[in-house]
C-alpha cells in the first residue's frame, strides 16, 4: 500500500504476465484476511449441527459401511478391501470435484463482498481451494480406524493420502480460476461444470481402480492417463496400503504438467478477465 | 503536497454490460452496455467532507464504488493519495453464521489490518458500537442499526485516510446519528477525508463543506450544501422553498 502523499491509481489489478507468481504470492501476502475467509467457508458448511466437523468423518464413515455391504457382501468381490477402495476414491475425487465447483463459483458467491472492498480477487478462489483441502483431510481421517479394521500396517507411504489430497485440489483450481469470471456472466458455467464433476465420477478410477484397467489392456488403459485425476487416486490408495506406486513416470508428468499449465492459464485468464466480470454481479 | 487532493477523478466513465453474453468478456463496448458514469470530474480535498446527492439510480453509489476500487472505470482514471475504505450496508457481505466479533476481524482483515492490529482495535470497537455482550452473538441476530453500528465502529477504528460512506448512517437511532456524526467530523478533524452518501439532507447540511449532485450518471453540480440541495430540487422540476 502506498504511503500518504503520493497519488495512486485506485484498485490495480495483478498484470497478467505476473499473475501466475503473484496470485501463488497471495497465499503469505495475506495470510490473516485467508485464514478468516477459510474460517467463514468451513463454518458455514456446518453451521446449525450439533455434530458439526464430526460430519466431515461421520459420512465417509457411514459410506464405507455401505459400500461394503454392497461390494464385499452383495457382489461378492474378492478383494476385501474393495470398499476401502472405493471409499478414497470418493474422498479424493470429491476433493477435486467440490474444489472445483467452489472456485468456479467463488466469484459469484462473494458478490456482495466483491462489491464492499476491492482486494486481489484472486484471494476467492484460493480461499475455495484451501477451505476444500482441510475438509477432505478431516474426512481422510476415517482411514485410521479403517487400518485397523481391516488390520492394515502403517508405514510411511501413509503420506500419501494427504499429498493425494493436496495434488487432487491443484488439478482443480487452475480449471476453476480459468472459468469463474465467465460464471459472472453466464452461470450455465457452473450448471456445465456441476455434469462434468459428475460425469468425471464415472471416467475416473473411484468405483474402480486403475490396476483393474491395466489388468484389462485395451484401448482404454492406454489412454486412461489422459485423466489427471488418475494419479491422486491411485497415489491414496497404495499410501493405504503401504504399498510403492507402479505407475510409470509418464503419469506423474503429465499430472503434473496438467497443474502448472492449468495454473497459469488459470490464473492468467482471472487476472485479465476479473475487472469486466465483476460488472455482471 | 499542501494541495494535493485526497481522491481525484478524472473523466471517468463506466458502462455496464445489459447483455450476458461471453462476448462482453472480450469484445470491447456494446451499443447495449449502460451508461453509468460518463465524464466525471472530481476532486477531494483532503480534510474534506464531501456530500453526494441525487435521484435512486444516477450514480452515486457507482462513483463511490469506483473511489473504492470495486469497479474500474473504462475510460479516465481514479487516483487516491492513502488507504480508502468503503463503507456500504453490512450484513449483506459478512457472514451472518459469525459473531459480531468474528465479523470485525474479518472486515478489518478484508480491509487490510493485520491480526494484532485488530485485537488491539477490538475494544475500542465493542465501545463505540455499544454492543456489550452481543459482540459474541452472531450476525444474524442483529437489527439493521446494529449491524450499521458494528460497520462503522470497525471501519472508524481502522482510522482510513478516506472515509466512503454509502448511506448507512440512516438506519441508526437518532443517539447513534449523533454519534456518527461526531465521529465522522473528528475523522475529519485528523486530517481524514470524508465522502458521504445519503438523503438525509438534514445531516448533510450540518456536516458537508461541499456537496456534488449527480443526474444521470453526470455531474450536474458541486458546490455550496444549500446551493446543491436547491439544483437538486430544481433539477428534479420539485418547486420548493428550501428552509434549512
Amino acid at each position: 500500500m502506498s504511503p500518504v502523499g503520493g497519488l495512486h491509481d485506485i484498485g490495480v489489478n495483478t498484470p497478467m504476465v505476473r499473475a501466475p507468481w503473484d496470485h501463488l504470492r497471495l497465499l503469505t501476502s495475506h495470510r490473516f484476511l485467508m485464514s478468516n475467509l477459510v474460517r467463514r467457508e468451513v463454518r458455514g458448511r456446518f453451521k446449525n449441527a450439533s455434530l458439526g466437523y464430526a460430519w466431515t468423518v461421520i459420512e465417509p464413515a457411514m459410506l464405507a459401511v455401505v459400500y461394503y455391504f454392497l461390494f464385499s457382501l452383495l457382489s461378492g468381490n474378492d478383494d476385501i478391501l474393495y470398499a476401502v477402495w472405493v471409499l478414497i476414491g470418493v474422498i479424493v475425487w470429491s476433493c477435486f470435484g467440490k474444489t472445483l465447483q467452489a472456485t468456479v463459483g467463488s466469484l459469484t458467491r462473494n458478490a456482495s463482498m466483491i462489491h464492499l472492498v476491492h482486494f486481489p480477487r484472486a484471494i476467492f478462489p484460493l480461499t475455495s481451494t484451501v477451505s476444500n483441502i482441510i475438509l477432505s483431510l478431516l474426512s481422510s481421517l476415517v482411514v485410521l480406524p479403517l487400518l485397523v479394521v481391516f488390520d492394515v500396517s502403517v508405514t510411511w507411504r501413509l503420506v500419501f493420502v494427504p499429498l493425494a489430497i493436496g495434488l487432487a485440489a491443484a488439478q482443480a483450481i487452475g480449471l476453476g480460476m480459468l472459468l469463474a469470471p465467465f460464471n459472472c456472466v453466464q452461470q450455465d458455467v457452473e450448471h456445465m461444470v456441476r455434469f462434468i464433476v459428475r460425469a468425471g465420477f464415472f471416467l475416473s478410477p473411484v468405483m474402480w481402480t486403475w490396476e483393474m484397467a491395466v489388468e484389462r489392456g485395451g484401448l482404454y488403459a492406454d489412454i486412461i492417463l489422459i485423466n489427471p485425476m488418475v494419479l491422486p487416486i491411485t497415489l491414496a490408495r497404495h499410501g493405504f496400503e503401504g504399498t510403492p506406486l507402479d505407475m510409470g513416470p509418464e503419469a506423474l508428468v503429465f499430472c503434473f504438467a496438467w497443474t502448472v499449465v492449468m495454473w497459469v492459464i488459470g490464473s492468467m485468464v482471472f487476472a485479465s478477465k476479473e475487472r469486466g466480470a465483476v460488472k455482471h454481479l | 503536497m499542501t494541495d494535493l487532493p485526497a481522491l481525484q477523478l478524472r473523466n471517468v466513465g463506466l458502462t455496464f454490460p445489459r447483455r450476458r453474453g461471453v462476448r462482453a468478456l472480450f469484445g470491447g463496448r456494446q451499443s447495449t452496455d449502460f451508461v453509468a458514469l460518463e465524464g466525471i470530474d472530481l476532486e477531494v480535498k483532503r480534510g474534506e467532507v464531501l456530500g453526494v446527492i441525487g435521484r435512486n439510480g444516477s450514480g452515486k453509489s457507482t462513483m463511490l464504488r469506483v473511489m473504492a476500487g470495486v469497479f474500474s472505470p473504462d475510460v479516465g482514471e481514479a487516483k487516491a493519495s492513502g488507504r480508502v475504505s468503503l463503507l456500504a450496508s453490512l450484513g449483506t457481505g459478512f457472514a451472518g453464521h459469525l459473531t459480531g466479533r468474528e465479523n470485525a476481524m474479518l472486515y478489518g482483515s478484508v480491509l487490510g489490518r493485520s491480526r494484532e492490529q485488530m485485537l488491539d482495535l477490538m475494544n475500542g470497537i465493542i465501545e463505540f458500537s455499544e454492543l456489550h455482550d452481543f459482540i459474541d452473538e452472531p450476525l444474524r441476530t442483529y437489527s439493521s442499526g446494529m449491524r450499521a453500528r458494528l460497520g462503522l465502529a470497525v471501519v472508524s477504528a481502522l482510522d482510513p485516510d478516506i472515509l466512503l460512506i454509502d448511506e448507512v448512517l440512516g438506519v441508526g437511532d437518532p443517539v447513534f446519528k449523533e454519534k456518527s456524526k461526531k465521529k465522522i467530523l473528528d475523522m475529519v478533524g485528523g486530517a481524514g477525508t470524508v465522502v458521504l452518501v445519503s438523503h438525509s439532507f438534514g445531516l448533510m447540511t450540518s456536516i458537508c463543506d461541499r456537496i456534488v449532485h449527480m443526474k444521470g450518471g453526470h455531474i450536474d453540480f458541486v458546490g455550496e450544501p444549500q446551493e446543491a440541495i436547491s439544483a437538486y430540487y430544481r433539477s428534479e422540476g420539485v418547486d420548493l422553498e428550501v428552509s434549512a
